[in-house]
């Protein structure tokens, strides 16, 4: 996938708080740190990073879960939904976990306009 | 539709002198307003209360849900709030007040102002098939039959202003009343006129 004009499109920044964007994060703020590279590319390398993370979980992620467990609370606002789950289960394909409470935050993937939240 | 649709108790349990039919039908839901008199920010609504919804591009009130009465609520901006889904008169009012209990403790100085129940809708099952072609051509001044748009019997009592969906199949819907009373008055005048249109099965055998 070649883009030859470059869009204007904004993706979430929440996943540079998985492991892998932390650990991409550490090695930048190093990188800063000792002037191996300027602010612009720090900046240029993370908004590299969101828009790959999140085509790559789109099109390149098959497996799927299943949650299974007692509505606690439920939220939708700006177009984000917050579920607060009671005895939880997680089922994939390869393993089942179970946890008393549970906080999912879920966003719109298909959000072109509206800035992604903080 | 849920599983419970009429209450037929033995015919001692029911009042005949006010349910003539023996069948009382069951309230399904109930829709009440009520004003809170101060205006309201949405979006502090739906951001600090439990079990909100609020998508001000599609609609423009937040959505509200309780457990118990388990009802859902429409708050608006100007603070007016519509209350859904409750089987009872007193428990949609539990619920409005319980409703603008949640707003109040959000800090805004929400009352308890004229509040009304604007619709009753209540169900039941007179358990013998109907011939809804027949009814309809005897009533036709309160009737619209159209099974091929909606297979029920649209009846649009005047006195009271009930309106009814009867299906062939003896299932009753009752909806437009303000008082359960007009639910149950509206059902004792149609159920006469609904024995009166009872399929029977010989009815082929005397068409012949």
């Amino acid at each position: 996938m070649t883009n030859t004009t470059p869009l204007k499109q904004n993706y979430y920044e929440l996943y540079r708080r998985s492991t892998v964007g932390e650990a991409l994060t550490d090695t930048l703020d190093e990188l800063l740190q000792n002037q191996y590279i300027n602010q612009n590319v720090y900046t240029k390398i993370l908004t590299q990073f969101d828009k790959s993370i999140n085509e790559a979980l789109s099109t390149g992620v098959k497996s799927k879960a299943v949650i299974k467990g007692k509505l606690h609370t439920y939220r939708f606002c700006d177009s984000v939904w917050t579920f607060i789950i009671d005895n939880a289960e997680f089922k994939s394909d390869s393993e089942t976990t179970r946890v008393d409470r549970v906080k999912i935050v879920a966003c719109d993937a298909h959000v072109t306009e509206t800035p992604p939240p903080k | 539709m849920s599983a419970q649709t009429t209450t037929t108790i033995n015919a001692q349990s029911v009042d005949l002198s006010k349910h003539p039919s023996g069948i009382i039908p069951t309230l399904q839901n109930i829709v009440s307003t009520v004003n809170m008199a101060t205006e309201l920010d949405l979006k502090v609504i739906a951001l600090n209360a439990r079990n909100a919804e609020y998508n001000p591009k599609r609609f423009a009130a937040v959505i509200l849900r309780i457990r118990e009465p388990k009802t859902t609520a429409l708050i608006f901006k100007s603070g007016k709030m519509v209350c859904t889904g409750a089987k009872s008169e007193e428990s949609s009012r539990l619920a409005a007040r319980k409703y603008a209990r949640i707003i109040q403790k959000l800090d805004f100085p929400a009352k308890f102002q004229d509040f009304k129940i604007q619709n009753i809708v209540g169900s039941c099952d007179v358990k013998f098939p109907i011939k809804l072609e027949r009814l309809h051509d005897a009533h036709t001044s309160f009737t619209n039959y159209e099974p091929e748009i909606f297979p029920g019997l649209i009846y649009k009592m005047i006195q009271p202003k009930v309106v009814l969906l009867i299906f062939v199949s003896g299932k009753i819907v009752l909806t437009g009343a303000k008082v359960r009373e007009e639910i149950y008055e509206a059902f004792e005048n149609i159920y006469p006129v609904l024995t009166a249109f009872k399929k029977t099965t010989t009815t082929a055998l005397t068409n012949i």
